[in-house]
Formats: C-alpha cells, structure tokens, sequence
C-alpha cells in the first residue's frame, strides 16, 4: 500500500485506500482489545504486572479507549467511506491518494497520540485525553481529509439523489470536525472550571452520539439492502432516523453531569432529549428489520447479515439502557458504576462493532475481489465476540448493581470491591475471548487476501460458496 | 413548488412536484441499492409518541434526591415533646418521632431518607435558626450534618433571590416543548412532500 | 446532468445542528458565567495554580513551574510570629491560575475585592507572586496579592514556612492526572445519601479557575473529594500507596512504589526487588510482619501527590 503513496492519483488502483484502512482498522482491533483485556486482568489481580509505571492501569486504560475510538471504530468508518460512498454514487473516490495518505497520517498520528498518553501526557479531560498538539492534529489531518474525500465524492456523483447511507457519512464527518473544534476549546484557549466540565461532557456525548451511532448506522443501511437484494423498506424512516439523530442526539450532554451543579433547566432539558435518543433507534431498528424481510435466511446463512443483524438488535439495550439511565430517578443509582462500562461496552463493542466488522467483511472481499478464507474462523470470530462481549456485558451490569446498591445503602466500600471480585475475573475472561477472536479475524483476513478465492468480475462475495 | 393541502395526510405536493419526484426516483440507481417509498408504520409513530410522552414523565423530578430541611422540620420539633424526652433510649425516642409524624404528604420522602436521633441533633440548631430567619426551608437540603443552600438555581422571586428547589417544570421543559414541535413540524413536512406511498418506484425494472 | 442540491436539507440540517448548539453552549454559558467563585474555588485553583494535565511548561506532568501551599507561622517579611496561615507561592515563571489571569472568573463582586483590595493585577509572572485568600465579613472572599499588599516574596516565603510546611499540592494534581488516579477515584460525589461515606457534593462556584476539573465518571473505588476529612494521616496514605494491600487487605489498587524514586529519606537506595520478595513470603505466610515500608525522599514524586490528597477535604 505504502509504494502508492507517490504514486499519481489515476494510477493507483480503486479501492486500494479502503484496503488500507481496512487491515489497520483490524490491527488497531487486535490492539485495543488486547489493552483492554490486559487491564481488565489488573482489575481483576492488581498485582498481575506490577512495579512498572509504563505498565500501570492508570497509564493504560485511556490508551485501550483511545486506541478502540479513533484506531478500530474510526479506522472501520474511514473503511467503509472508502468504498460504500463511491459505490453508492456511482463513481469512483474523489481521490484514492487522499486516501491512502489520510490512512497513513491516521496511523501515524494515532501511534504519536497514544505514545505520549501512555507517557502520562494528559488533558485530564475523560474522552479527550490527549494534549491539545494531537487534538489538533486529528481534527486536521484525520477527521477533515477524510471528510472532503467523502463530501468531493458525494459531489461528483453520478446519480440523482443521495442514499440515506451517504446522508449519514457527509454528516457524520462535519458533525465529528465541529464537534473536536467545540469540544476541546477548554485546551486550546484554556477555559476553566464547570464550563472545561461541561464541554469536556459535551464532546464525549458527541463523539458517540454524532459520530459512532449515526456513521454505524449508515453502514447496516447499506449492508443490509446491499447482501440481502431487498431495496431498503423506508425513505421515509430514514428521514426520521436522520433528522432525528442530528435533533435529538446532539443535545443531551449535560445528562452525563447530573450531579454537578449546572443549572437546573439544562438537565431538565437534556433528560428529557436524551429519553429521545430513543427515537432514532426506534427508526434504526424498525427500518433495517423490516428490510431483512423475506430473507431472514441470511441471518443464519450469511456472516456479513448475521453480523449486521445482530449489532441492530443489540440497539434496542442499548438505547433502551441509553435513554433511561440518565434520567435524575435512575441516574442517581447508577451513576459512576461498573452498569455504565457495561452500557458503554455495548455501544461500541456491541452495537457498533458488529455493524462495522460486517463492513470491514464485506468490503474486504469485495475490493480484493477475493472470497472469505475460512468461514469457519469467521464464524469462531462471531461467536468469540458474542460470547466474549456478553460475559462482559452482563458481567459489569450486574457489578455496576452491586456499587449501586452499596452506595445508596452505605456499604463499606471495601465490600463492594469483595463483591464484585468474581465479575471482574469474568469482565476478564469477556475481554479475553474478544481478544482471541480477533487475532483469527486478522489471521482469516490476511489469508483471505494471499490465497482466497478469486471472484469473478460482476458477482457478490456471498454469491459463492465457501471452501474452508 | 406550491403544496396541495386538499388532501394533506396524503402529501403536500401539487400533483408536477409529485410527477418530478416520481420521475427522479424511477431514474435513481444509487449504486445498486433502492428505496421503497413505505409510509412511516403505523407501531413506529406509536412508539414515538409514547416515548415523547414517556420522555416527560420519565423525567419530571418525582423523586427529588436530597432530603430538604423542610422535610425534617417537624422531626426537629418533635424533639422537644415531653414522651420523647422520656423515652428510655434513642432508639425509642427515634421510632417515637417517626410515628408522630406519619400521615403527611412527606411519608414516602421520609421513608427514603431515614435519620438517626445523633443525625437530628446535629441538624436542629441550624434548622430552628433557619426557622427564625423566617426563610422557605424547601430551598435549604441536608447534606451530612450541615445543612445547605440547595444546588438548584431556579427563577427570581419578586424579593431578588432566588427559589432553590428542584422544580417540577422549568426552562428546561418549555424549551423542550418548543424544540419537539419544530422538529414533528420539520419531519412531516420533509415526509409528506415525498411522492404519496401509493405509488412504489420500479427499481431498476423500468425503462431507463 | 441536473443534479437535485439538496437546497432544503443543508439549511434544515444547519439550522437543526446551529439551533442544538444554541440551546446547550450558548444558552447555559451565560448561566455557568454568573457564577461566583467561593472560598473553596479560591483555594482549590490557587493551590492547584494555572493547569494539571498537559500544558507548555509542564509537557510529561512531572510537576514544573507548579505553585506551593505553604503555612505560615511568622511574618516573612519581620520574622514576628503571627496566626497560622495559608499562602500560596508562585516562584518565577510560574503560571498563574484561571482567577488571576481572568479576574471576571471570580464573579463580580469577588473580582472587584480582589482588584481594589488585593491587588491581584499587579501580580507579575516573570517576578513571581504570594497569594492568599482574604474575607473581611467571612462572607465574601476574595484573592490577595501579598507581594503587593505586604511585600512579601516567594523566597522569603518559602524560607520562612519551611519544608515541613510547604505542600506540594499542584505538583500532585498532575500527578492524579498522570497516573491516572481518576480512572477509579472520582472526584465528583453524587447528589445522594451518599455524603455518609464520600462527603458532600460539590457546590455551585467550587470550580471557577480549575482546570481540569478531572471528575472521573469510572468509579471502582471511594470518591476521594474529601478524603482527608476522612483520613489525614499521611503515614496511612504512605503504607497505601506502597502497597495498597498493607493496609487494606482485598483493595484492587495498583501499587505506587515507583513514585518512591530510587532512593528513600536517608539518601539510601531502596531495594525494590528485595522488598516484593519480602513481601511475597509475607504473603505466603513465611514471615510474620510485612517488610518496612521506606521513608519517601522529601523531594520524590510520592510526597507531592500525598501532599495533593491532604488538601482534599
């Protein structure tokens, strides 16, 4: 990949950019999920790895979120927009050299970012942990590049109208810049005190809400019509969901500081827009199954759907958990407990993953042009992520009950430690599964691209048959 | 672009708008992926208004979080009745109190907030010194053993300070309310200025 | 080709994304910019000084060009004793906080007493400066510069209190955020019953001039806001961070034993490798007591960041 860097834009080959994005994308998986099952560890036995600074918890736990955000979610996003916006508007990327340089500075720049996190360089500010320089350096050399090769493309169309899915990537990419521009002022004009707070609130709510949910959203719009044959079952849904996500989803951040002394009014308004949150995934979920129908087959035939399918079903905890928990009522139970790791794993281990690594399967085969090596690992990959994440999931859930209960009933805190030992070992044994699974997905990717099967020109991948 | 209102459920396109829809939408090819013209189901808009409903509901502070001082004003004075200074031990002395003053719009709140008669203690100088300067005890909440101006920064009342309650309905709602309508407004009006759900675009069966 | 523009969507989507940000950036800054600065915000931003996590002059958060709470006990200036109190001592170059550089961060009436009275604009970062925290009706407080009001300098300051009475609680802060200690300790109790345990929540006007305010959303352990109100002992903390299973056998903290340095109070090298050994036959039952736990050096990274946790109160 790195040879087309120099190359001119027309003689580098389409799709070589969303190649690239791709196996990084996969890297930065095997990576972050590998962080975050060796912390887990540590939660579990603190005194696993000990007596290294370099090697503590408290250096790597944002590296494991970081690397997961910006290398594996985002990394699968660019991905995705490499390939599904030229195809949906019939044409080619705006600039595959753009793109391939946008991967690279990506990689580079996220390597130099989590260095010096993992240095114990860091804003102290929760979901935007690096110093300023490398906030600096995502919004213009990452989210802004790979914004203009999504708009250019979008622009120099070669059909009429948008699809929903390109809607929703155009969007995504501005909303995520404005978002890192608004967001991180407390660092580049070092506003203090409950504004720095507020904002620091404001731009983690949003970096999920306008850019993870709305982008793997649009990627089920198009995986789901696109492998199934069946046209998408509502334009008019897809309004709703849009609409809906920009309107409602951009507004709720005060509800993550309910108890910090913001006006009053502010978390009035923010808990009853973030009980809305509720109406984009109502439109989500409803649209995209309703698409599945008359193939609902494929959910067990085909990886890819069976993938997509499940990360859409896993938005309706996901939003049900979203859209309540942060209402003054249950917010003050759960608040700061391990329930809100558990809802934060399902947002992006869940919900959001699963839709992307469907992407990342598709799209690798289709641009190789190379069938899926083994399904067999493919299906191990699913089921390890199922498994793993579960455990994880239900595991923290109920860890988050017990420190709920014992901070509403003044429980020595020492006793909620004991009491949760055995979840923190299944958090583990969660993470680890992930972790394994992805390493096969990185070993059946590498072999599909040496020795799959090749695809004739003109067919789908899931038109043929599997060989291992 | 007028719009035809004579049958507005329908769509609020005049009958050229919808031909010029119809005709994009059959030439649209989106790289292969389509979109059927289905009406909004009818559960889905349901489901919507319940969680707008529910939205409000959910979120009105039914359940205010820290006990106010106003709650425990007739604890404190409860106290200085003579059967509970008799009472053998503070336990005792506690059920007493608790018993006296059961039957108010309070008992539920009490319930949640169970004290101890150390905890009263603590608390009635500064309650009763409170009551003597005459302010609404609803604005002050106990935290540990002191008791506080509430963290609530509600309106002005007409003598300049300032309510400090958790309130049932703020700025915050009406903004919400206004906020919601423009956002149905702006859905419905996108929606039905689409091509009416009877007619299905040909996908890429047509002529073109 | 005559391409649809989607004229009407790019205004909606403007107007949907400008209007959200309307009602929860703008509308709530005029609130959050009403706010008066307490007594608490004072001290907490004055000790903490002008950044905890990355900035220009402290770039790897090893504790540079950070200021320090000292104790008073005598007049710097005469050396005549005095009532005990707190001042806050910026060296040369140090940075100040949010309150001295944006005066309106205080809130009106504070910002007027603290320029009338405390002279805090004559405060000079190339000079260096000693604040303090003043109130004449216990009511209202205010910053004062005492280098300008008393004269007083940092030199003569620090020489005067002593090291046994200088805090470094600003070079602990970043600590907190370099290791972080936030990931698990939050810093933000919540609107519950919960004070019994963790203390009472933050009140309006306790952050003006912090940054970063480092809240913590992840608790897997006590909210430490005020946790020297509920633990002051700094021999407690040092056993802890050891070795967090000295003193609290089922605790899941990691153990700080590198913020010791190399070498211990008396200038000796501390054998790490020697202690975990120790320490393991401790544990298996082969020894009795659990080995000694050294003596921080008084300029070791430990003793800022116990210094950060005893001014949490």
């Amino acid at each position: 990949m790195l040879k087309y860097l120099m190359a001119r834009n027309e003689d580098i080959p389409p799709g070589s950019s969303a190649v690239y994005w791709g196996f990084s994308a996969i890297v930065w998986f095997v990576i972050g999920t590998g962080l975050g099952a060796f912390n887990a560890a540590k939660l579990a036995f603190p005194d696993f790895v000990t007596g290294l600074e370099f090697l503590s918890f408290g250096h790597m736990r944002q590296v494991h979120v970081m690397a997961v955000i910006f290398g594996w979610i985002s990394m699968a996003f660019g991905m995705a927009m490499m390939y599904i916006t030229p195809a949906l508007g019939n044409t080619k990327l705006w600039s595959e050299k753009l793109g391939l340089w946008n991967a690279f500075l990506w990689n580079v720049g996220l390597s130099l970012g989590l260095t010096v996190l993992w240095w114990g360089m860091n804003s102290g500010r929760e979901y935007s942990d690096f110093p300023w320089f490398i906030d600096l350096y995502i919004l213009c050399f990452m989210c802004i590049p790979l914004g203009i090769n999504v708009w250019m493309t979008i622009i120099h169309r070669k059909t009429q109208g948008i699809y929903t899915t390109n809607w929703f990537f155009a969007a995504g990419t501005f909303m995520i810049s404005i978002v890192l521009i608004v967001g991180n002022l407390p660092e580049y004009f070092h506003l203090t005190g409950l504004t720095e707070a507020y904002l620091t609130w404001w731009n983690a709510h949003n970096i999920l809400g306008l850019w993870i949910t709305p982008v793997a959203a649009a990627i089920a719009y198009y995986t789901i019509p696109k492998v199934t044959g069946n046209p998408l079952y509502s334009h008019r849904i897809g309004h709703l969901h849009f609409w809906s996500v920009v309107v409602f989803y951009s507004t709720p951040a005060a509800h993550h500081l309910m108890s910090a002394p913001l006006p009053e009014w502010l978390k009035s308004f923010a808990s009853v827009e973030g009980v809305l949150i509720l109406v984009p995934a109502i439109a989500f979920v409803s649209n995209i199954l309703m698409t599945m129908q008359g193939k609902w087959n494929m959910f067990v035939e085909n990886l890819e759907i069976r993938f997509t399918v499940t990360g859409c079903l896993m938005a309706i905890p996901l939003n049900m958990q979203g859209g309540f928990q942060q209402t003054r009522a249950i917010n003050w139970y759960i608040h700061g407990t391990g329930w809100i790791v558990a809802h934060a794993h399902l947002a992006l281990l869940g919900f959001s993953t699963f839709l992307e690594v469907a992407a990342v399967y598709l799209g690798m085969q289709t641009i190789m042009k190379r069938k899926l090596w083994s399904l067999t690992l493919g299906n191990i990959h699913f089921w390890f992520l199922l498994i793993g994440f579960t455990t994880y999931w239900v595991s923290m859930t109920i860890a988050g009950l017990i420190q709920g209960a014992g901070k509403i009933y003044e429980v020595p805190y020492i006793d909620v430690v004991i009491a949760e030992h055995p979840y923190m070992i299944a958090r583990w044994l969660g993470g680890s599964l992930v972790f394994t699974g992805n390493c096969f997905w990185l070993f059946n990717m590498w072999m599909t691209a040496r020795a799959g099967t090749v695809i004739p020109q003109g067919r789908m991948p899931h038109e043929l048959a599997y060989e291992r | 672009m007028s719009w035809k209102m004579d049958a507005p459920m329908v769509t609020l396109s005049d009958d050229a708008t919808t031909l010029k829809n119809e005709a994009l939408w059959e030439k649209e090819d989106l790289g292969g992926l389509t979109e059927d013209n289905n009406p909004i189901p009818k559960p889905v808009i349901w489901l919507v208004v319940l969680t707008v409903i529910t939205a409000f509901l959910v979120t009105a502070p039914l359940w205010g979080q820290r006990p106010t001082a106003a709650l425990y004003q007739s604890y404190v004075d409860s106290m200085d009745k003579p059967e509970v200074m008799a009472a053998k031990d503070d336990e005792d002395a506690m059920k007493m109190i608790v018993a006296m003053n059961k039957g108010t719009s309070n008992d539920a709140l009490l319930e949640r907030h169970p004290l101890t008669m150390d905890d009263l203690r603590m608390i009635k100088d500064q309650v009763k010194a409170l009551e003597a300067k005459g302010v609404d005890m609803k604005d002050y909440t106990v935290v540990g053993n002191h008791v506080v101006i509430a963290n609530f920064e509600g309106n002005y009342r007409p003598d300049g300070t300032r309510i400090r309650q958790q309130p049932w309905w703020d700025k915050g709602y009406t903004i919400d309310l206004f906020y919601l309508s423009y956002f149905f407004l702006a859905v419905f009006l996108i929606v039905k200025r689409l091509p009416p759900t009877t007619w299905q675009p040909r996908h890429g069966h047509g002529s073109h | 080709m005559n391409f649809r523009e989607y004229k009407i969507g790019s205004r909606f989507f403007a107007l949907a994304l400008g209007g959200s940000m309307t009602i929860t950036l703008f509308m709530p800054s005029l609130d959050i910019g009403s706010v008066s600065a307490t007594e608490i915000a004072m001290d907490k931003q004055l000790w903490a000084g002008h950044e905890s996590g990355f900035s220009l002059e402290d770039p790897l958060l090893l504790g540079w060009h950070k200021p320090y709470k000292v104790l008073l006990k005598a007049d710097p200036k005469t050396g005549q004793p005095m009532d005990p109190t707190y001042a806050y001592v910026y060296e040369k170059g140090t940075p100040f906080p949010g309150g001295i550089l944006h005066p309106d961060n205080l809130g009106p009436a504070a910002k007027k007493l603290s320029i009338d009275k405390g002279h805090i604009l004559e405060a000079n970062k190339n000079a260096g400066a000693v604040f303090m925290v003043k109130s004449e009706d216990q009511k209202q407080y205010y910053i004062e510069n005492a280098t300008a009001t008393l004269g007083w300098t940092p030199e003569g300051v620090l020489k005067t209190a002593g090291d046994e009475n200088t805090q470094h609680a600003a070079a602990g802060k970043s600590l907190f955020v370099r290791e972080g200690c936030w990931w698990c300790h939050t810093l933000l109790p919540e609107q519950t019953q919960d004070w019994q345990v963790f203390g009472a929540p933050p009140m309006l006007g306790d952050f003006n001039g912090e940054s970063p305010t480092a809240f913590g959303s992840d608790r897997k352990a006590p909210d430490i806001l005020h946790v020297a109100s509920r633990n002051a002992s700094k021999e407690w903390m040092m056993l802890h961070f050891f070795n967090p299973r000295l003193v609290q056998p089922h605790s899941i903290m990691p153990r700080f034993d590198y913020l010791w340095g190399p070498v211990d109070a008396s200038g000796k090298k501390i054998d790490f490798a020697k202690w975990r050994a120790e320490y393991n036959e401790y544990r298996e039952g082969k020894r009795i007591t659990p080995p000694e736990v050294p003596m921080y050096a008084s300029n070791s990274e430990i003793r800022n960041l116990i210094d950060f946790v005893m001014n949490l109160k």
